[in-house]
């Protein structure tokens, strides 16, 4: 196999060949580890003012940390939404980039990175327990209140009515 | 060949009428439900999951010469306890039950009005999902898709022979559950419990707020909502007052047959709890906004994205 990869950087292979080699090192993560390594040290011979290296998977691991927050709180509210629409958008962009590297990369990574993607659920704040007289005075009037009965009422004094 | 166009303009009718039989025996449904929700004696155990936890509870539901009883108790975590009876709500607040809400106002019941219904159809699809089991019963399970994306999917399952709702599920725009009832155990009729009932009556071991018995007086406040999601009619606006505020409230309920949208309007008192943002437990979202001097609030079982379209386009036109 490191052969082959050796053979296919040094453009010796026919077109067919490389092309079936191509597959086989996107599935395996070795021959796919030899492939950069390859790279590497090409590179490195030849001194360029770059080196590649491979930074999908450190993009992906921090992304993965990063909370989502969904939910603007602040006195100026337009504003935030402005930003936070911006940093959306930039972040959209970031993703794009990434999953677009990674489907170079490696079909498989791309899908389990979505998977990982569906994952994250928004930070969102609890509803405080001295707003839970809006939540009664609400439920009184509320359709769910028709359908289910009493069992919706629950949810106006969940953990931490007592107080105020 | 004009036989074969005739022969599919039939069929299309057919398809067309069949979906609007199913359509419509997804409403009656509701109607089943909302009914029995109120005139079924019903005891049981039943969970509710939202935000990651999940609580148990037990409810007792009778039908009394005088009215519905019902009494809600949590079994797990800390002490929670609520009776209500007949418009009037009592909670167990700081280790004694206080009187919460007083509703003279009946207009709930009986539940969906022709124009909610109407409302409701052109803002959800109703399909009937079939039958399948939960609580040990056999229930018609219905899902109410919305149109657009400033309301949730309902998703119920209704006791084939009672109509009883047995599990109800609110679910996201990407079909995740945001929150659900379920019942675990459930007896429908039959010799159901009623020695508590004494305690409940006013005056009778229940304290009674004279502030809070006053209910609301419907008003015509001035406030309207310009940007209201489609579908979503007025259906009540009263001054109320409400536990621990001194100055009057003003609520303005509006709801498209499923899910409601309370507006609250208060003078701002400075309070700390009345800083601006958005929370939310399970599917219920609420926003504050001081404007002004005035505390904006709005409540609902709608996404986020709603009650901020809602409180962000609230104006006063005037009496």
């Amino acid at each position: 196999m490191k052969k082959e990869i050796s053979v296919l950087m040094d453009g010796e292979l026919f077109e067919d060949e490389a092309e079936g080699l191509l597959n086989r090192i996107k599935r395996d993560s070795d021959a796919h580890k030899d492939w950069e390594i390859y790279h590497l040290i090409g590179d490195a011979l030849r001194q360029p003012e770059h080196i590649h290296c491979d930074l999908s998977a450190k993009v992906r691991e921090r992304m993965e940390e990063e909370p989502v927050v969904l939910a603007p709180r602040s006195h100026a509210v337009k504003q935030k939404m402005r930003t936070f629409a911006l940093s959306a958008a930039a972040s959209l962009v970031a993703v794009g980039v990434v999953s677009w590297m990674a489907a170079q990369i490696a079909p498989e990574t791309f899908s389990q990175m979505t998977m990982q993607q569906t994952a994250l659920r928004p930070a969102s704040l609890q509803i405080k327990p001295g707003s839970s007289d809006y939540l009664m005075a609400h439920q009184e009037f509320s359709p769910s209140t028709d359908m289910s009965g009493g069992a919706v009422y629950i949810r106006t004094v969940a953990y931490g009515t007592d107080g105020k | 060949m004009r036989m074969r166009v005739a022969f599919c303009g039939l069929l299309l009718t057919v398809a067309a009428n069949v979906n609007a039989e199913e359509r419509q025996v997804s409403l009656d449904w509701l109607k089943i439900v909302a009914f029995a929700a109120h005139q079924t004696d019903y005891s049981g155990v039943f969970v509710y999951e939202y935000d990651d936890r999940v609580e148990t509870s037990h409810i007792i539901h009778v039908v009394e010469a005088d009215g519905e009883h019902e009494k809600l108790e949590s079994l797990d975590g800390p002490k929670r306890k609520i009776i209500r009876h007949h418009g009037q709500v009592w909670c167990y607040i700081n280790h004694k039950m206080v009187q919460v809400d007083s509703q003279q106002v009946h207009i709930r019941f009986p539940a969906f009005l022709p124009e909610q219904i109407s409302a409701l159809s052109a803002n959800y699809r109703a399909e009937q999902i079939g039958v399948a089991r939960a609580a040990g019963y056999n229930a018609q399970v219905i899902l109410f898709e919305p149109k657009d994306n400033l309301r949730y999917a309902h998703k119920i399952w209704a006791h084939t022979g009672s109509g009883l709702l047995l599990k109800a599920a609110v679910l996201g725009d990407k079909n995740q559950v945001i929150e659900q009832y379920a019942f675990t155990q459930l007896q429908i009729g039959g010799n159901i419990d009623r020695s508590w009932i004494g305690a409940t009556a006013p005056g009778d071991g229940l304290p009674v707020s004279p502030e809070v018995l006053k209910g609301g007086t419907p008003i015509n406040s001035g406030w309207t909502v310009d940007a209201l999601p489609s579908g979503f009619k007025k259906t009540m606006e009263i001054q109320r007052s409400m536990r621990g505020r001194n100055a009057p409230v003003t609520q303005i309920v509006f709801s498209d047959g499923l899910s409601a949208i309370s507006v609250f309007i208060e003078p701002d008192d400075g309070d700390e709890d009345n800083v601006s943002g958005l929370s939310s437990r399970g599917a219920i979202n609420l926003y504050h906004k001081v404007v002004a001097g005035q505390l904006f609030t709005v409540v609902g079982e709608v996404p986020a994205r709603t009650v901020i379209q809602v409180l962000d386009s609230i104006r006063h036109k005037g009496k």
